[in-house]
């Protein structure tokens, strides 16, 4: 709908009002029914600010989802420490730690469980009334989902910056210095956007809170196991290498790691067309980025479609 | 203009439950409407199709002279809607919850602060303004919501069940914000199960059953179909003594003609207009026949006995519509065409 289209169908409801009004008291009332236009980024920002509000008034769930991540990499880098540096030692050169290998790894994990947590609120919303409630409003309906995730998009760069902090004082070491930590966030923000997408399709099909968190908690474990993330792959049976080659994870980690290594680590893909890491890097962001568009687009469809007819 | 204008409006679902199946509406503006009916009749898939939250299967709705289905958007923009369920945002205080509603409705920037106070006092929750809404009880939350669907001044609000489990004190000041923007020349739509609540809110009622409108009319006309207030008697007893009893009340001219008596369970159920003037010789009548009467009562017609008036069909304990409850009832006692064969004067 067009704006000129809309401005004039709102000053024709105002008319309606005021033929309405029948005292004096309701034509006063009436005349103050100037309404701003709504348009897509005021939409988008006022979901935006609504759903910040939300994450920052309940840290709870910005520091549960951080925990499991730091669990890992603290326990993996002290238990299997020693053990793996061994393996690792053949992509990236000489020596480095695990610590190093790990760190881009554990980003993608907390770009995962963060994503889980953008169908939950979906589902809250659902399950609270909030999201026929802004589907009876005249905002953009693309703008509201528009918000809501850019206030996720926000939430999870903080939370991967807090773990890029964490991995080098724990002393992991960037070789590719700022511009590469801000590079693997980027790679991280790539990856989220299709398990955002996941998440909320499957809060859209279940529009039931636990069945969501146990669909994605079920996902996230085997994804993250049965992927370059945590031992490189030639160190893993063949069945697991395999997997791994369709996995989107590995996808992931290894455009990190690329980053984190400054060296071509992507085993998956055999890319020679760029020089060093982006040989990693550049395929592992387009396979994210394709991934993002797909899945973007299913959830994008199911979206509408519970919104246009929400006949359960 | 109507405020509503809806033609031979149909809604089936996927599963191809006929909510809905053929409602004509012409609600004029300024009209306090009141949609009654049990659960499962249809009256919030009907609300959900006025408030372009459901695509109408057939037929057409006009909506403050909008479409529903090629205008949605200026249709949001001219209705408030308050669901069925409470719905606001919990982890937002009272105050943030009205500034979003006002954002989303686009209500200017200058008039938000002022708008958001004059809300929080018409619905009296000034005093928690900056708490959040998590803690709010089941009435404040109601009224949080109701607010939220007022932000923009719309002239026609729709409320669906607005004061189901609300305490009386909670529902009656609700009642009073409902009049107050009636008033003030705002059309409401209202769904409940409640007659008392239609009664006392409404000027027009329209009844629905099985997603059919059974009857329309004020409330003073539907209870006149009723036939009246119900004198319910309690007897000490077995069935012939309820029989006989209902022989008494249906033969005498107490009620001049009247009246509607029927057995139940306790005893004998007399409906009519005289319930009042002609309960007390009636009561005389059954001592004089030796019935010992145990217990008796007057009340206003219940939704059930506006249904039983106007359809033949009670409401069981659920709710759902389904064909005479309490005749079924009746039949267990052994005395099924005891209420059709007692006394029904020439009232209908």
């Amino acid at each position: 709908m067009s704006p000129p289209t809309d401005d004039a169908e709102r000053s024709a409801t105002d008319g309606g009002t005021a033929e309405t009004a029948t005292g004096t008291e309701a034509e006063t009332e009436a005349a103050t029914v100037r309404r701003s236009s709504n348009t897509f980024l005021g939409d988008a920002w006022v979901n935006f600010k609504r759903w910040t509000t939300k994450s920052v008034r309940n840290p709870f769930v910005l520091v549960v989802s951080l925990a499991q991540p730091i669990i890992f990499l603290i326990l993996f880098t002290q238990v299997f420490g020693q053990v793996a540096t061994g393996a690792i030692s053949g992509p990236g050169g000489a020596s480095i730690s695990y610590e190093t290998y790990l760190v881009p790894a554990i980003v993608i994990q907390v770009a995962l469980a963060a994503a889980i947590t953008s169908g939950i609120g979906l589902v809250n919303d659902i399950e609270e009334g909030m999201f026929e409630k802004v589907l009876v409003t005249p905002m953009s309906r693309t703008a509201v989902f528009a918000g809501k995730t850019a206030a996720e998009v926000v939430r999870i760069i903080a939370q991967m910056s807090i773990i890029l902090v964490l991995g080098v004082l724990l002393g992991a070491d960037i070789a590719t210095g700022l511009p590469g930590a801000v590079g693997i966030i980027v790679v991280g923000l790539l990856f989220s956007l299709w398990f955002v997408s996941l998440s909320n399709a499957i809060a859209v099909i279940t529009k039931d809170q636990e069945s969501t968190i146990i669909t994605m908690n079920l996902l996230q474990f085997p994804l993250l196991f049965l992927s370059s993330a945590f031992l490189p792959l030639e160190s893993l049976p063949n069945w697991i290498q395999t997997f791994a080659r369709y996995n989107p994870i590995t996808y992931g980690v290894d455009a990190a790691r690329a980053l984190m290594l400054d060296a071509d680590v992507m085993t998956v893909l055999d890319v020679n067309a760029f020089t060093g890491l982006w040989n990693a890097v550049i395929p592992g962001a387009a396979v994210l980025v394709v991934l993002d568009i797909a899945l973007g687009s299913i959830a994008v469809y199911l979206l509408t479609q519970a919104s246009s007819s929400s006949a359960q | 203009m109507s405020a509503i204008d809806a033609a031979e409006v149909t809604l089936t679902y996927a599963d191809g439950t006929e909510a809905v199946r053929g409602i004509d509406l012409d609600i004029p503006e300024g009209e306090f409407f009141g949609f009654l009916g049990p659960n499962g009749a249809g009256k919030t898939t009907a609300i959900k199709t006025f408030t372009t939250l459901l695509q109408p299967t057939s037929g057409s709705v006009t909506v403050n002279g909008f479409d529903v289905a090629s205008e949605p958007r200026a249709v949001r923009e001219s209705i408030g809607y308050m669901a069925q369920e409470t719905s606001v945002d919990e982890e937002l205080t009272a105050t943030e919850n009205i500034r979003f509603a006002c954002e989303a409705y686009g209500v200017p920037k200058t008039e938000r602060a002022d708008r958001i106070d004059e809300l929080l006092d018409l619905v009296d929750l000034a005093a928690a303004a900056d708490k959040e809404a998590e803690g709010f009880s089941g009435g404040m939350k109601k009224r949080l919501d109701a607010a939220m669907a007022l932000v923009h001044r719309p002239p026609l609000v729709f409320l669906d069940e607005p004061t189901t489990g609300l305490d009386p004190k909670a529902r009656n000041r609700l009642w009073e914000y409902f009049r107050r923007i009636n008033g003030e020349g705002t059309t409401i739509f209202l769904t409940t199960q409640y007659l008392e609540e239609a009664d006392q809110l409404c000027e027009r009622i329209g009844v629905i059953l099985d997603g059919e409108i059974v009857a329309t009319g004020s409330p003073a006309e539907l209870k006149r179909r009723v036939g009246g207030e119900i004198l319910d008697i309690g007897l000490d007893g077995n069935e012939p003594a309820r029989e006989r009893a209902a022989t008494v009340a249906a033969d005498s001219d107490l009620f001049e003609d009247e009246a509607t008596v029927e057995t139940t369970d306790e005893g004998i159920s007399v409906t009519s207009r005289r319930a009042r003037e002609a309960g007390t010789d009636l009561l005389v009548a059954l001592r004089d026949e030796d019935l010992s009467v145990i217990g008796f009562n007057i009340r206003a017609p219940t939704l059930d006995d506006v249904f039983l008036a106007i359809t033949g069909e009670s409401v069981d304990e659920d709710g759902e519509a389904d064909d005479g409850d309490r005749t079924n009832e009746h039949n267990e006692a052994g005395a099924a065409e005891a209420s059709p064969a007692a006394a029904d004067g020439g009232n209908r």
